[in-house]
């Protein structure tokens, strides 16, 4: 029986696409100030990512460009989303980064605390247990 | 010009775009608990997608073997997002076989 690659490559390109755009979106939304920039590196990374796939005759190579691109091109668009999810509190604004701090001062739900950084208890929070565990950060 | 890739990103985006949603729904049900079974499920995806003759087919059931090994490491983030309240908490989880077992091993998350 003959071993598909295709498949294999598709399962590396995807998880390794979405554990790298899942971390450095995170990351570099945290540290830079003019988000357009990542944003527009990140866009061209996928379009270029997207041409090659175009150009290559190998079907595993042209999953894997395919698939890169493509998740490339959702993490220049994912760098806002994630700013959104600061202004939400979601996640936590950085007061060294000047976009974050005009954010902390203007959205009353931005804050420096990760709600994310516990575990699960099995049950959910009263508002008044939500708003002790953001006091006791503060 | 081979459209093999793009087509292919194309179709792999919504297979990621279709985790966001079991991830949800699943760990409402079910619990964030399960994860070793859907990793394990994954990885099976993954090596079944070895022995499929089929481009496509063999594309698809690896891309989507790796969106569950993903979605098994996303699992207990959102099991705090739903106690937080972010999302809708179900407190009728049907939890899997040896879950006590599962409960003293840490969730992975990446």
């Amino acid at each position: 029986m003959e071993i598909n690659w295709i498949g294999l490559a598709s399962a590396a390109a995807t998880f390794l696409g979405v554990w790298i755009g899942h971390v450095s979106v995170r990351k570099i939304e945290r540290e830079v100030e003019r988000l357009w920039m990542p944003s527009a590196l990140a866009f061209f990374l996928g379009i270029g990512l997207e041409l090659a796939s175009f150009r290559t005759s190998s079907l595993v190579l042209s999953a894997i460009c395919g698939i890169l691109g493509v998740t490339f091109l959702w993490d220049a668009l994912e760098l806002y989303r994630q700013q959104n999810r600061i202004k939400e509190g979601h996640a936590p604004a950085n007061p060294n980064n000047l976009r974050h701090a005009k954010i902390l001062a203007t959205y009353p739900t931005a804050t420096m605390f990760d709600w994310l950084a516990s575990n699960p208890r099995g049950f959910p929070y009263s508002s008044d247990e939500l708003n002790a565990k953001k006091e006791r950060s503060a | 010009m081979n459209w093999f890739g793009l087509s292919f990103g194309i179709v792999t985006l919504f297979i990621i775009g279709l985790g966001f949603i079991w991830v949800i729904r699943g760990e409402r049900y079910f619990g964030y608990l399960w994860w070793p079974y859907v990793m394990g499920a994954g990885a099976l995806c993954v090596i079944g997608s070895l022995f499929i003759s089929n481009n496509w087919g063999s594309g698809l059931l690896g891309a989507f073997g790796a969106s569950l090994l993903w979605g098994s490491t996303e699992l207990k983030e959102q099991a705090i997002r739903a106690e937080l309240g972010w999302y809708p908490f179900w407190d009728r989880k049907i939890l899997p076989p040896f879950a006590d077992i599962i409960k003293k091993w840490k969730a992975p998350n990446l």
